[in-house]
């Protein structure tokens, strides 16, 4: 047998062009789909930047004949009825009040991805504070600032108010429901489990609507209180249905010894659960936690179908009435923008960690 | 708690794992500054036995004392008896999100009520007992497997326990770093810390056991002084047991 | 010195059994409460409670129903039809989602990196938008396409604003109706001949024969049905025509059905795509070069080994996402499609009988998601590979 000569090495320019050639069309198939992937691609970006950018009509002073002739995007109705997209009918001359209200959510969420944020007490302390500052801000009465009703209430505030009420009243409720299905007492474990299933076996626009409309028959006067916070009530227990299934994922990947070391260092249940066993049932849960927030935030957009004017049915109110009928999808492209923001930012983030978390299993 | 009383006082117990029969009729007594090592094949119900010391376990019939407390439905004296009853690992059981120094105050701060500075002092001296002071502000995650037990072990004394519970604490080790644990328990047991371990160290069992127990399907087989349990075994099953461990 | 006796509270049995009957005694406290509560404030509206108004005529009617449907028809059928629709929704909305997903998901998963990309961008703008804005954009479209007289042509098929009108079989509608119901029975049969495990022990390839002789069979009888009630001496296939304001003949598919399933599919397509992805990613490096050492060629790696392999480990994933799925149909509500959750809403409106009508919202729910879960995590445990744990879904 004689011997190969030996291949030529290649140089990393060569190596890099035929790994290209090979992933773009490495076979017929693969060249077939390059050039109807490219295609697609190609033309969409060429439609949208001629269509968003330089067709795009931007005046607010625009009338619909000038958009319709320009032939692309009418950003004028943005331009023209933002505040309404926004705010809702919230009163125009106190809308700061809403602007600052939806900087203070920003900065809670900003806040909690920090790491060194991530403790029990922080963290319910910057929400808690973040909530009635918001609060606050919105409804007024205090400070000297007037007083605006939850009705007027709307928009982007409305929308961001009823994410982070459902997180702040869900969270502990998801806490409790993961422990009592966890309980030792069979009647307890049991019929919590039946509560959680039943509840995550609802679609979620049906226990709105019945937070808002039934509930009202079943409670005494006293209690039944604001539809917007019995609709919060109702998101809030759907959310905490679905984290607490979440948790006691989380609870399951921790090793059977931990709960058995704090038990025999002398630790009390409530202990146990707090200091030992939730901090790392929460550490394993993280990523699906923070897709269950992501999701949470966009299931607030249902509360369209009970009549509240959140972000999207302030959108649809800025279309549908008056003079921009034909600019919807101007309109809804904005407001797909600022959910788009908030969702993808976050899910991105969650990936990060997830990433972050794979890689230091990786070198234990 | 009654000091004065034997350490543990075990009788008849009893414990079933839906029909196997775990523990069956079970009789022990430690007396205080005892050390007891405990050996005998896998499923034979070792570890059953010293889980139930501290309640890990219920027991299903008999009666367990420590220190006079009986062992019962109440819950106070659940607690009372874990107060005074350290236990070690086989996997440490380290929580991995908080330090070491975390580790060892947690229990002394909340169960016993220490104030935070006396408590870190002690878990100090404690460390620095078991020779990983360095290590103090570290994470379990960044130690070796020896030192997680060292630090264990640590934890444990911090609440100062009057009897000490080892569960196979070297059987998850490297061969390497068996000597510095083992090391620390020699340390405990000159220092006349009443203690039960289960183990198949034998060699520790021969150089610090007041006693050896052999146990084999839910029952002591065999209980003699370390000479007399080595050179002249008098049961079957020890001999074979003896045999196969020393072979090694 | 001895403990002092156990007060009752601390003791083990008695507070466990305490904290249990305290618990349940808690609940049914306010569950008794609340339909005391519900019955007093709907007597003073003068409302009588009970199921009798299943049996009385609604006296409106639904925009879309698969079978006839009348104002005098009794709550029960409406309520039926409804339910019959949200199936009908979830069935296309599922299988189309599941498409697009495995579509979007292979290509996500693939080495080509424009394909790749392409896929990227689509999961990611119609997973991070919220599904009611999708379903609000796709409607507002729907409503601002051209009225019947200018309805766009495309090929067979016409886009107006009345909706999208498709060609169709010149048969009656009840006919349409068995066949169709025929054509799935038969397929259905097919898939559990060729996938269950009862059947395994038959060789290859008759139970290929078995499976196709199924299906042919349901077509020679929808073939049948089709030749016993068409009316003679017209075309075979009914084209959709305009005729000055409307459009006749062919099907027409409503704008809010229309609007719905495309929702759900493109939306649960991205999810799918994920979960795909997910899966083929899961499935051990090892494995694939075991498979290619052994000499396999690129398409039995893919359909013997990747592809099982990846399938069982979306299937749990893939099972929440079913019922999230059939769920988020209750989206019709928001447009205007008479899915069992609007047919509830509007006969509360109507008749009143709320905390009835909400029981059989939630019984509704219950069924067809219990079921769903139940036939998919049988056939989870069917598949599952042996040894391993199985990660059964709710």
């Amino acid at each position: 047998m004689t011997a190969l000569p030996a291949a030529p090495a290649l140089t990393p320019p060569a190596r890099r062009f035929r790994r290209l050639r090979r992933d773009y069309f490495g076979s017929p198939a693969s060249a077939l789909m390059t050039l109807a992937s490219l295609g697609i691609l190609l033309g969409l970006g060429w439609w949208l930047m001629n269509w968003a950018l330089l067709d795009a009509t931007f005046s607010a002073a625009a009338t619909q004949a000038e958009c319709v002739q320009a032939g692309g995007a009418c950003w004028s109705v943005i331009a023209a009825r933002w505040r309404v997209i926004l705010f809702g009918i919230y009163p125009y001359d106190e809308q700061w009040r809403p602007s600052f209200a939806c900087a203070v959510v920003a900065g809670i969420i900003l806040l909690s991805c920090l790491p060194r944020m991530w403790s029990f007490r922080r963290l319910a302390l910057t929400w808690g504070l973040g909530a009635a500052g918001f609060y606050i801000l919105m409804r007024g009465g205090i400070l000297g600032l007037s007083v605006v009703n939850e009705q007027q209430w709307g928009g982007l505030p409305l929308t961001l108010f009823i994410f982070v009420a459902t997180a702040v009243a869900g969270m502990p409720l998801a806490i409790l429901l993961a422990l009592m299905r966890r309980s030792e007492l069979p009647v307890v474990a049991r019929v919590t489990g039946w509560i959680i299933d039943t509840i995550r076996s609802l679609p979620l626009l049906s226990i709105l609507f019945t937070f808002a409309i039934v509930v009202p028959f079943m409670l005494p006067g006293f209690l039944i209180g604001e539809k917007l916070y019995r609709v919060i009530c109702g998101a809030a227990l759907f959310f905490a249905a679905y984290q607490a299934e979440i948790i006691r994922g989380g609870f399951q990947g921790i090793p059977r010894g931990q709960d058995e070391a704090a038990k025999a260092l002398g630790l009390p249940y409530w202990q146990r659960m707090s200091r030992v066993l939730l901090p790392q049932a929460f550490r394993l849960a993280l990523p699906a936690t923070i897709n269950q927030f992501v999701v949470a935030f966009m299931e607030t957009s249902l509360v369209v179908v009970v009549g509240f004017i959140d972000l999207l049915a302030a959108g649809n109110t800025a279309y549908k009435t008056g003079e921009w009928k034909f600019a919807y999808v101007e309109v809804y492209a904005f407001v797909a923008a600022i959910y788009f923001l908030f969702v993808f930012g976050l899910s991105r983030y969650g990936a990060y960690l997830e990433a972050r978390m794979n890689a230091g299993h990786r070198k234990e | 708690m009654d000091l004065t009383a034997p350490a543990i006082a075990i009788r008849d117990l009893n414990k079933f794992y839906g029909t196997f029969h775990a523990l069956c009729g079970l009789s022990l007594t430690v007396r205080k500054g005892e050390r007891v090592v405990v050996c005998g094949p896998s499923g034979s119900g070792k570890s059953t036995m010293i889980r139930c010391i501290n309640q890990l376990e219920e027991h299903d019939s008999g009666e367990i004392r420590v220190f006079g407390t009986l062992l019962d439905d109440n819950l106070a004296s659940i607690d009372a008896v874990r107060r005074e009853v350290g236990m070690v690992f086989q996997h440490f059981n380290l929580f991995p999100h908080m330090t070491v120094l975390e580790n060892c105050t947690l229990a002394p701060i909340l169960v016993r009520k220490t104030p935070r500075a006396v408590a870190e002092a002690l878990a100090l001296k404690f460390l620095e007992k078991v020779r990983i002071l360095d290590q103090a502000s570290k994470f379990p995650g960044q130690l070796s497997g020896g030192q997680q037990q060292r630090v264990a072990i640590a934890r444990a004394l911090c609440m100062q326990p009057e009897i000490l519970l080892f569960d196979e604490p070297t059987s998850a080790l490297d061969p390497e770093m068996i000597a510095e644990v083992l090391d620390v328990m020699v340390t405990l047991a000159n220092e006349g810390m009443t203690m039960i371990c289960v183990t198949h160290e034998m060699g520790f069992a021969r150089k610090v056991a007041d006693r050896v127990i052999f146990m084999d399907k839910g029952e002591i087989v065999e209980e003699a002084a370390p000479a007399a349990f080595f050179e002249a075994p008098r049961n079957e099953r020890t001999r074979l047991f003896l045999s196969e461990v020393l072979a090694h | 010195m001895p403990m002092p006796a156990a007060p009752l509270w601390r003791s083990r049995t008695t507070r466990s059994l305490l904290l249990q009957g305290g618990f349940a005694l808690a609940l049914l406290a306010a569950i008794v409460a609340a339909t005391l509560t519900a019955r007093a404030n709907l007597s003073a509206q003068g409302m009588t409670s009970g199921f009798d108004f299943l049996w009385t005529s609604t006296g409106w009617e639904m925009n879309f129903t698969l079978l006839p449907a009348a104002p005098t028809d009794p709550y029960w059928w409406f309520l039926l039809l409804g339910l019959l629709n949200t199936l009908l929704m979830g069935l296309i909305g599922l299988g189309g989602a599941s498409v697009i997903g495995l579509i979007v998901g292979l290509m996500r998963s693939g080495r080509n990196p424009a394909a790749r990309f392409l896929a990227t961008l689509y999961i990611e703008l119609f997973r991070n938008l919220p599904l009611i804005l999708q379903l609000f954009f796709w409607y507002a479209l729907a409503n601002a396409l051209p009225n019947p007289r200018a309805a766009l042509d495309l090929g067979p098929a016409l886009l107006s604003s009345r909706g999208i009108y498709l060609p169709g079989l010149a048969v009656p509608y009840g006919a349409a109706i068995v066949i169709a119901a025929i054509l799935l029975l038969g397929l259905a049969l097919a898939i559990r001949v060729l996938a269950a495990r009862r059947f395994a022990r038959m060789e290859p390839v008759p139970r290929r024969v078995l499976a196709l002789s199924l299906v042919l069979l349901a077509i020679l009888a929808s073939a049948a049905i089709a030749l016993a009630t068409h009316p003679p001496g017209t075309g075979w296939l009914s084209l959709p025509q305009p005729r000055g304001l409307r459009i006749d003949g062919g099907i027409r598919v409503q704008p809010e059905f229309a609007c719905l399933a495309i929702a759900i599919m493109t939306y649960g397509g991205a999810y799918v795509g994920e979960i795909v992805r997910g899966g083929f990613k899961a499935v051990g490096r090892g494995q694939l070069e075991a498979a290619r050492a052994l000499g396999l060629s690129p398409w039995q790696v893919f359909s013997r080994v990747r592809l099982p392999l990846a399938f069982r480990a979306m299937l749990p994933i893939l099972i929440n996402q079913y019922v999230w799925l059939i769920k988020a149909t209750t989206l019709g509500i928001a447009v205007g499609f008479s899915d069992f959750f609007m047919v509830i809403a509007s006969s509360i409106t109507h008749s009143g009988q709320t905390l009835e009508l909400i029981g059989i919202l939630m019984g509704g729910f219950l069924v067809v998601n219990f079921s769903l879960a139940a036939v998919l995590n049988r056939l989870n445990r069917a598949i599952a590979l042996k040894g391993h744990n199985t990660g059964g879904a709710a």
